[in-house]
């Protein structure tokens, strides 16, 4: 009991005066009110010109922390950017940031407070497939556009289309359409381990319906929950006479196969192919040299080899390195999910130029702008040119299928985007 | 289709060294709750902190397995200071509060390692990297030493319990806390050194599962909630039962793998956690309550 006295002694010994409340209160106000003196950056450029409000939800806690954090770094160069040179229509953009905290409920929930409480005009972001595929009723409800900024789940753009929201990126159809040929022509049979949740089943699916198009033939498919640590009890179960092994998996998960695959000599048994995801340039350092020999498809590689050898992709490149520098002392490359939140913000400018956006109450007109909107390549889309189909809202672009050489991707092939394209699948409400 | 005996002795083999990390994780976790009934929910970001020191200490020397003891001390001294700080004052309250401050802890662990080391995974090299026919696989003699080095860790342990004269002290706290004071033992050091080494066990699986995950700061959660499940099934506090638990569900997992999907495979965890929670609460692997 001894103990216990001595224990509440520590802990309750600060007493609370009225003195020492007001005291602090009074030094909490102040800090407060200094904060509100120093005006946001944008405004000493535009004066009084009324700010765009432009919210993005990233998951930026939670199992998809590592990539809302790249993520989120692409719409804030995309955003500096836009207010360093003048900004939208002569208005400074406003970025009013969200975190999903990576859970489906609480992305809908924060999505709902940017399009009531922070009455956003439009919104440039999503991460994880479930919580976008959550959040698109939301968007359409209040009648707002929503650019993707990473979701791959190819319902987005087909069965669950909707006109307010926009991919201005590829989805696995096209990918499919790039890659199939490539892989029936490196082996005929073919084995899918993938992503048990929406993302990789409907990625799966594209791979396997192309593949067999281009005469190739699926053994087997083998989908491991999202998040598992330990792969190696499933992974062995794959064997069999086929050629080639297939992953579909991205950030930590693609770490985890990557590292037991190859333990398990799966990779140097069959041929190793897999979404590009597998091999970003933030899950290489963990993969080592067991990912050597790996070959994928990407929209966004960080080289500078034809056609990434501009000096826009330059400038990309060094602003991104920097600022990821600031938040991974690493210094890692720049990825697809920088990348692609980057030209998704500035597929939004263009379409607010050309619509003359003023606000909500545009929302019709800045729909028309973005649909079949044409993205050239240059500062704005370093990655290369993109059309953003009118049917179903879904950007085709070029695709890089590269090898892992050297610790580093280097591109095998250049698939331009006219063959990249897959019919549309949607129908708007 | 006859019975598929290769695959059935992969699956044994998979299902024993998952089992035993788990057994390694899982017996951290019994252990501070069977001594402080604290259900610790920052025990995966303990094993997260131990993967990275792993990472930061074979940066600096290149040896893994200065690297493992490193991060065992660090992570333990880690774990003393955080009972003494946050669960000490706690102590004899609603259990609610000690699951609110480790869920709290476990937050700011998992936040602070995603501020301090980034979003990108890192490597820890395992120590050898050779492998041996298994069948139709190539198996990596690295998940066996994980194994051993899993059982080392508890069998010493456990010895340490059972002969220790601290051991002793450990086994009297658990059983009657006021008695144990009573009788001289310093009951609060106790449960610091008790979480301590909890925390390190946790920091000894981190450092040895790395190699086969990449560090991240999510790396704890999958395998802390098998853990929590395993603690269940074994019996809270009980440490024996953990182990066994662990081996047990891990076989089942790999087992069902073989008939069924992995997703449904997983499944089968949850189903013995239900129906030891409905049947036999106090777990499967005690004797049976009078």
């Amino acid at each position: 009991m001894a103990d216990r006295e001595a224990f509440d002694d520590l802990w309750y010994r600060g007493k609370v005066t009225r003195r020492t409340l007001i005291g602090y209160g009074a030094a909490t106000a102040g800090a407060l009110g200094a904060t509100m003196l120093v005006p946001a950056p944008w405004q000493a450029a535009f004066g009084q010109a009324k700010a765009y409000k432009i919210g993005t939800t990233q998951p930026l806690s939670g199992a998809g922390a590592a990539g809302g954090k790249t993520a989120l770094v692409g719409v804030q160069m995309a955003v500096d950017r836009i207010n360093k040179s003048g900004g939208v229509n002569g208005r400074p953009v406003e970025l009013v940031i969200a975190d999903d905290e990576s859970k489906p409920d609480v992305g809908r929930r924060k999505t709902e407070k940017l399009l009531v409480e922070d009455k956003v005009d439009a919104h440039v972001g999503g991460f994880l497939s479930n919580i976008c595929l959550a959040c698109m009723p939301v968007y359409e409800e209040y009648k707002i556009v929503n650019i993707i900024g990473v979701c791959l789940d190819t319902t987005i753009t087909t069965t669950k289309c909707n006109r307010y929201t926009f991919r201005p990126f590829d989805y696995a159809p096209s990918q499919a359409v790039a890659f199939a040929p490539q892989l029936v022509k490196m082996g005929k049979r073919w084995h899918i381990a993938y992503a048990d949740y929406s993302w990789g089943q409907s990625t799966k699916d594209a791979y396997a319906d192309q593949i067999k198009k281009v005469g190739g033939e699926i053994a087997g498919t083998t989908g491991i929950p999202l998040g598992t640590a330990d792969m190696t009890p499933f992974l062995s179960k794959i064997s069999g006479n086929f050629d080639g092994l297939f992953g579909i998996f991205f950030g930590k998960d693609g770490v985890t196969i990557g590292n037991q695959a190859f333990d398990l000599g799966l990779t140097k048994k069959y041929k190793w192919a897999g979404d590009g995801a597998i091999a970003e340039s933030t899950n290489i350092p963990a993969l080592g040299s067991k990912i050597e020999g790996f070959i994928g498809i990407n929209r966004y590689i960080p080289v500078f080899e034809p056609p990434l050898n501009t000096p826009a992709h330059k400038k990309f490149f060094d602003d991104a390195k920097a600022r990821l520098k600031q938040i991974d002392s690493s210094g890692p490359d720049p990825d697809r999910y920088v990348q692609s939140n980057y030209e998704a913000f500035n597929a939004l400018k263009l379409g607010m130029e050309k619509s003359k956006f003023r606000g909500r109450e545009d929302t019709d007109k800045l729909i028309a702008a973005l649909e079949g909107l044409e993205m050239k390549e240059g500062d704005d889309f370093p990655q290369g040119d993109k059309l953003l189909r009118k049917e179903d809202h879904q950007a085709f672009l070029r695709q890089f299928i590269f090898e892992i050489k050297g610790g580093k991707p280097k591109i095998v092939q250049v698939v331009d985007r006219e063959k990249t394209v897959f019919p549309p699948a949607c129908k708007f409400a | 289709m006859g019975i598929p005996w290769d695959l059935i002795i992969i699956q044994t083999v998979n299902g024993v060294v998952t089992g035993m990390i788990l057994a390694l994780v899982a017996s951290g976790l019994t252990l501070i709750f069977g001594i402080m009934d604290v259900v610790n929910f920052a025990h995966g970001e303990l094993f997260m902190l131990g993967a990275y020191m792993g990472v930061v200490v074979l940066a600096t020397s290149g040896s893994f397995w200065l690297a493992l003891v490193i991060a065992v001390l660090v992570v333990a001294l880690l774990g003393a200071a955080m009972q003494i700080v946050t669960l000490r004052p706690l102590l004899g309250r609603d259990p609610l509060t000690t699951i609110l401050a480790t869920f709290g802890i476990s937050l700011v662990l998992q936040n602070y390692a995603l501020w301090q080391f980034g979003p990108v995974a890192r490597k820890i090299q395992e120590p050898f990297t050779g492998r041996f026919n298994l069948f139709y696989l190539e198996y990596p003699y690295y998940r066996l030493l994980i194994a051993a080095l899993s059982g080392a860790i508890i069998g010493g342990f456990w010895l340490f319990l059972k002969y220790g004269k601290y051991g002793i002290w450990i086994r009297a706290t658990t059983q009657d806390r006021v008695m144990a004071q009573a009788m001289g033992i310093p009951v609060p050091l106790v449960h610091t050194a008790v979480f301590a080494i909890g925390a390190g066990m946790a920091a000894a699986s981190g450092v040895l599962f790395g190699p086969l995950v990449g560090v991240n700061h999510m790396m704890g959660l999958d395998w802390v909630l098998k853990a929590f499940i395993v603690v269940v099934v074994g019996g809270m506090g009980n440490l024996g039962g953990s182990v066994l638990a662990a081996i047990f569900i891990s076989l089942l997992e790999a087992y069902a793998s073989i008939w069924v999907n992995p997703s449904q495979a997983v499944i089968a965890s949850f189903i013995v956690l239900i129906l030891t929670l409905l049947f036999r609460p106090t777990g499967l692997f005690v004797p049976t309550p009078k």
